[in-house]
């Protein structure tokens, strides 16, 4: 009896001590600006390699791009670290006037030289970044003349052929890879020759409104503002991003107020949260795509008219009311919807589920029997009901599909290699312009696999098409705006035809706010973390 | 003074005779006098009707199961259980209650599996080991040893990503991750009685070794191997759950308990139930399990009970 | 006539230990060497592209060759090896493909938590379940027994993320007794000395801010708890077995017919004899906790040992993976040997 009396106690003093907990008040510094976000993504900090979502933006806010997109109105170009600049005549020739008088962390000076060399090594180290230099015409071999510094503040870029000049301040002045590094400092800590790329790994030495204080890889990253920064010093000073894997989790702190923004939440939660009215919601489309990847290489998905039935397949209104409600939109065409030359909403996604018509294209096609064919998906949380769903009404056509869940890094690797009949993943485009995705799905230099162009969606998915790219290429260089975005839209519908994927989602950007937390500005293509206050 | 007049006739004289006639009816009186012990734990009982539903239900699925599994209708997701719904339905209209019937054959197919694998293979490195000693001991034990210094969940998520997602790979994961602790159990066991008299006889007598074990270690050490399988039993729901919850076990559309607990994750604030039955099936296969196993040491070792 | 020891026999015993500890040392070196070719060998045979952890998706060919070869991919397996145990010889485990950090001083960053949380957690399930499978085994089969026994269970069987989410929502959003998720809040953490411990609570202890110790005290409650309460169930299971199994002797009997009351029989006697069977059992329920409850850690935002461990196998780390799996190796050998060491010293009869 005196035991259980003595247990008793012990459970009750324990019980009474977390009622007592010294428990601070649930709130944020003043100062920082704290977000909730699933950060396991992150690999580098160096600007030639960062190739996926968070890095991006957070890259964006710490290195200064030549020239950046206007925050409300993503279709403007303003300048950043270039003044101005200009075009000649042939549209050869980009002139950039940067900014005189700017400083690094570090305290060295800012040149156009170190410019011109934080270009020319992306083109060097030939990683993930190389193809949007490379793509119009910067090679290794002549990048130093290509790409010079002819004065202290004067960047000029000559390219080989007469591409239209919005597009290229897109594609390399908004860019992450025109962030200007601070050469000396780089090159100081360079190991084998590798330009920086290790250092670069976990640190930044760029001039920009923030620099990277820490990074503990799955754990947090931390940015702290410049002090000799030469534009307007951001209203709080620190930006703390704490790795929160969990939406549920996340949805919980910013309720709570012990973070300001939080970067995942599921629908459910949305609408949750919007209820209750303590947390306010941001919600953008983004240039991201969630597409069924399909294989074209064999049978039977080499098929136009199989392809065409899996589009018919989808049940695009359904998803968009319960599994993607608030984070996607339909969308059928490759080209995200806000991008020059993209088509319009309706005409953009003509597509619902048909299963009869599916089912006469398979008959057409030679499959009334059906098939069985697989689905790879990785971790992101609507993959699964996606997948299910895609997978349900292929049953019903004859079509069997079998899911196999996996890890995303496992998931690259085999859609590099093209290994993989089908897969559902997202692609981020990287420019608000046609361009973005028609040069990476549409157009294929080289479909022979001993090209190894494992970095493009178009070599990895098998799809070759000779007339394509011409016609690709004809509106890349048609010197007529409005021509140019109808040989665009002629582009984009033949694909809803004959396209080797069927694309899904446009993504949004959902950000839960809490009610502490002013002038959060965000737009399709990243938050401004300099613009917040509290 | 013993009573004969008490046991006068019928299967109560036959059980209750104080002085058996023979071996059979002595051996059969000692399994009586266990199963009355079990049958006096009421914990163990409650554990043994769990899994007597668990099992009926995963037998007689088909029958009584309301709603198709598969059957998805997006307009009818995240509905509260209802009547016609009784566990409600999860993200994708399915209806919950009857994907956990059918959940249940997944699972005992996975308990039972993984038992049949790992019961066997690790009392027999385990008898060998503790039998003959030396070397031999030395080299197995040293196997076990690494395979239970590493953690259980890389090598089960290793195996699984090597062969590919799915159920019966999962369940070879599994076992290669469980055999250990019952290797070790039964060596220690072995060790304890190697040097006791009878089997000293036996040896004597000339019996080779490997019948030595088979007949009579092994025997021995059956206890309780079987009341640490079955406690194992209930950590391996538990990590086939885990499995199921990284994706890596049996893929969607498959009714698995650990996936569906997975995909209800992100609804626990919002849409609990979606997790919740799942959650407690698990918890209760896992308790009954456990209470099981409890209940069965202490019938079969009267030392410990 | 006084009997002496012949010195032949003290040295032949001298000789026996020492070649048991010969042998003991020897075959920690051996299964440690085995551990290391498993982990090696899964990692060169995962489907996971080491590569591609490093340089990301979007690498050209020839980034990829070049990193191919710079990391010895391209030699034959057993040279792998080789230089594998080479480097592991100089304690070098490596750097972690995704960071580029060595492996040791990421392992390094993430080790204090788990053990400041799983030491906890043990302090919890120890304290708590050793006295409760005493009292267990006392009252055998009494309602007392069944209830302790089914409350911890239940603790034990029930997912520990569905009861992290359920706690945190409870005792955090909707009661407020407890912080949330993270090991610290924000407000605090800067104030932290940049090269402390790593183990928050002797930090903040140390540096006698009492306000950041409630605040890391609050964050680790939950967490620690329910990691306790698995724990607990073990060792209070454990504990009430071997307790069983001692008050059935008959020292007890006598014992208690000489007239010891029931308390000092139980806890000075019989307590006394399962100490450390009971000391082993939370030992390896420690080194369990130690190896990462990653479900937990997860749902509660803990930078932990398990959660590195699970997150670089799944973004093709091998390098981290295999050296969190060496020091996992390493710390469940030690123990076993501590383990195998006490039966030896205290059980005649498996000499």
């Amino acid at each position: 009896m005196k035991k259980i009396l003595t247990l008793m106690s012990v459970i009750g003093a324990v019980s009474s001590f977390a009622g007592l907990s010294v428990s601070a008040s649930a709130a944020t510094p003043a100062d920082t600006l704290v977000m909730a976000w699933n950060i396991d993504s992150i690999t580098t900090f160096d600007p030639a390699q960062v190739n996926e979502v968070v890095t991006n933006e957070i890259l964006l806010n710490l290195c200064d791009t030549l020239v950046d997109y206007d925050p409300e109105d993503e279709s403007k170009i303003i300048p950043r670290f270039a003044e101005s600049w200009d075009v000649s005549d042939d549209r050869r020739t980009l002139t950039f006037h940067l900014r005189k008088g700017a400083k690094f962390p570090s305290g060295n000076p800012v040149t156009a030289e170190d410019a011109a060399w934080s270009l020319q090594r992306i083109v060097k180290l030939k990683l993930a970044n190389a193809l949007s230099l490379s793509e119009f015409g910067f090679v290794p071999e002549t990048i130093d003349q290509t790409i010079k510094a002819t004065d202290e503040n004067t960047l000029v870029l000559k390219l080989d052929k007469p591409y239209p000049s919005t597009l290229i301040l897109q594609a390399i002045g908004a860019y992450r890879t025109s962030g200007v590094l601070d050469r000396k400092t780089v090159l100081e800590n360079e190991v084998a020759g590798d330009m920086g790329n290790k250092y670069l790994t976990t640190h930044t030495e760029c001039v920009g409104p923030y620099r990277l204080a820490r990074w503990n890889a799955g754990e947090a990253v931390l940015l702290e503002a410049n002090q000799n920064y030469w534009g307007s010093a951001p209203k709080l000073k620190r930006v703390l991003i704490r790795h929160v894997a969990e939406t549920g989790t996340q949805r919980l702190l910013v309720a709570q107020g012990d973070v300001d923004v939080a970067r995942d939440l599921t629908p459910q939660d949305m609408a949750d949260l919007e209820k209750s009215g303590k947390v306010e919601l941001s919600i953008v489309p983004t240039p991201q795509m969630l597409y069924w990847n399909i294989n074209n290489r064999d049978a039977p998905l080499s098929n136009d008219k199989v392809r065409l039935a899996f589009r018919y397949l989808v049940d695009y209104d359904g998803l968009a009311k319960t599994v993607m409600h608030l984070i996607g939109s339909p969308r059928a065409s490759l080209v995200q919807l806000g991008a020059v030359g993209a088509l319009d909403l309706k005409e953009g996604q003509p597509f619902k589920l048909d299963l009869d018509k599916a089912k006469a294209l398979l008959a057409e096609a030679g499959y009334e029997n059906g098939f069985s064919t697989t689905l790879a998906i990785g971790s992101h949380p609507y993959s699964a009901a996606i997948a299910q769903s895609l997978q349900q009404n292929a049953s019903k056509v004859g079509i069997s599909i079998k899911i196999e869940s996996m890890a995303n890094a496992q998931l690259f690797s085999r859609v590099r290699s093209r290994e993989y009949e089908t897969v559902l993943q997202p692609w981020l485009a990287n420019v608000p312009d046609a361009y973005g995705m028609v040069s990476r799905f549409i157009v294929n230099p080289d479909n022979r696999s001993e090209a190894k162009l494992g970095n493009l969606p178009s070599w990895r998915s098998s799809y070759y098409s000779p007339e394509m790219n011409k016609r690709a290429e004809d509106a890349l260089f048609e010197p007529d705006d409005q021509k140019r975005i109808e040989m665009y839209h002629s582009i984009q519908r033949d694909q809803l035809q004959n396209g080797p994927h069927a694309f899904l989602f446009q993504l949004n950007a959902v950000s839960g706010l809490n009610a502490v937390l002013k002038n959060w500005t965000q737009n399709g293509l990243r938050a401004y973390y300099d613009k917040a206050s509290k | 003074m013993i009573d004969n007049e008490k046991y006068v006739s019928g299967w109560s004289a036959w059980i209750n005779a104080p002085i058996p006639d023979t071996p059979l009816q002595a051996r059969i009186q000692l399994l009586w006098e266990s199963l009355r012990r079990f049958a006096a734990n009421g914990s163990a009982l409650f554990g043994l009707a769990i899994l007597c539903i668990l099992i009926s239900m995963a037998t007689f699925a088909p029958l009584i199961v309301p709603h198709d599994i598969f059957d998805q209708d997006l307009a009818k997701q995240l509905q509260a259980p209802s009547s016609n719904n009784l566990f409600g339905t999860d993200e994708l209209g399915r209806d919950i209650f009857s994907r956990m019937i059918f959940g249940s054959r997944i699972t005992l197919y996975i308990i039972a599996l993984t038992a049949i694998i790992v019961g066997p293979v690790g009392l027999l490195v385990g008898t060998v080991a503790g039998y003959f000693g030396g070397w031999v001991d030395a080299v197995l034990m040293r196997i076990v040893d690494i395979f239970l210094a590493f953690p259980s969940l890389i090598l089960a998520l290793a195996f699984v990503a090597a062969l590919g997602p799915g159920i019966d790979n999962a369940i070879i994961a599994i076992s290669l991750a469980s055999w250990p602790p019952i290797a070790r159990l039964a060596r220690a066991e072995t060790l304890t009685i190697r040097q006791s008299d009878y089997i000293n006889a036996i040896r004597l007598i000339g019996a080779d070794p490997l019948r030595i074990i088979l007949r009579h270690v092994m025997p021995m050490c059956l206890p309780s191997v079987v009341v640490r399988l079955t406690l194992n039993m209930a950590a391996i729901v538990l990590t086939a759950a885990g499995l199921g919850f990284l994706g890596l076990g049996a893929q969607p559309p498959s009714p698995e308990w650990g996936s569906m607990l997975a995909s209800g994750r992100q609804f626990i604030l919002t849409s609990w139930w979606i997790a919740a039955a799942p959650g407690v099936a698990i918890l209760l296969t896992s308790l009954s399990f456990n209470l099981l196993g409890d209940g069965l040491r202490d019938m079969l070792d009267p030392k410990h009970g | 006539m006084t009997t002496r020891r012949s010195p032949r026999t003290a040295n032949s015993r001298y000789r026996r230990y020492l070649r048991r500890a010969l042998t003991t040392a020897l075959s920690i070196a051996l299964t440690l060497l085995g551990l290391a070719a498993l982990t090696f060998l899964i990692g060169r045979l995962l489907p996971l592209d080491p590569v591609v952890a490093i340089l990301g998706d979007g690498a050209s060919e020839e980034a990829y060759q070049a990193m191919f070869e710079k990391l010895g991919l391209d030699q034959p397996l057993y040279i792998q090896f080789f230089r594998y145990l080479r480097d592991l010889a100089n304690l070098d485990l490596g750097n972690s493909l995704t960071t580029g950090r060595p492996v040791l001083e990421e392992i390094a960053r993430v080790f204090p938590a788990t053990i400041e949380l799983a030491t906890v957690a043990i302090v919890f399930g120890a304290g708590l379940g050793t006295p409760l499978g005493v009292v267990s085994a006392m009252y055998r089969n009494s309602i007392v027994d069944n209830v302790v026994r089914v409350t911890s269970l239940l603790g034990y069987s029930a997912p520990h993320f569905w009861l992290g989410l359920m706690g945190l929502s409870i005792f955090y959003a909707m009661l407020n007794w407890v912080d949330g998720p993270g090991r610290i809040d924000v407000t605090y953490e800067f104030l932290l000395p940049e090269n402390g411990t790593g183990f928050l609570l002797i930090d903040t202890a140390l540096a006698g801010d009492w306000a950041a110790f409630g605040n890391v005290v609050s964050h680790i409650f939950l967490p620690a708890v329910i990691l306790g309460f698995g724990a607990m169930a073990y060792i209070s299971r454990m504990t009430r077995s071997f307790m069983i199994e001692q008050l059935s002797q008959e020292y007890i009997t006598t014992a208690r017919a000489k007239g010891l009351s029931r308390v000092r029989t139980v806890w000075f006697h019989a307590f006394r004899n399962v100490g450390v069977q009971v000391v082993t059992v939370i030992a390896l329920s420690y080194a369990f906790l130690l190896e990462g409850a990653v479900l937990t850690e997860t749902v509660f935002a803990w930078p932990c040992f398990g959660r590195f461990l699970t997150n670089s196998l799944l973004a093709g780390d091998m390098s981290s993976v295999v050296g969190c799996t060496l020091i996992v190796g390493i710390i469940f050998i030690s123990l076993n040997l501590i383990c195998d060491l006490l039966y030896l010293v205290l059980d005649p009869r498996t000499r």
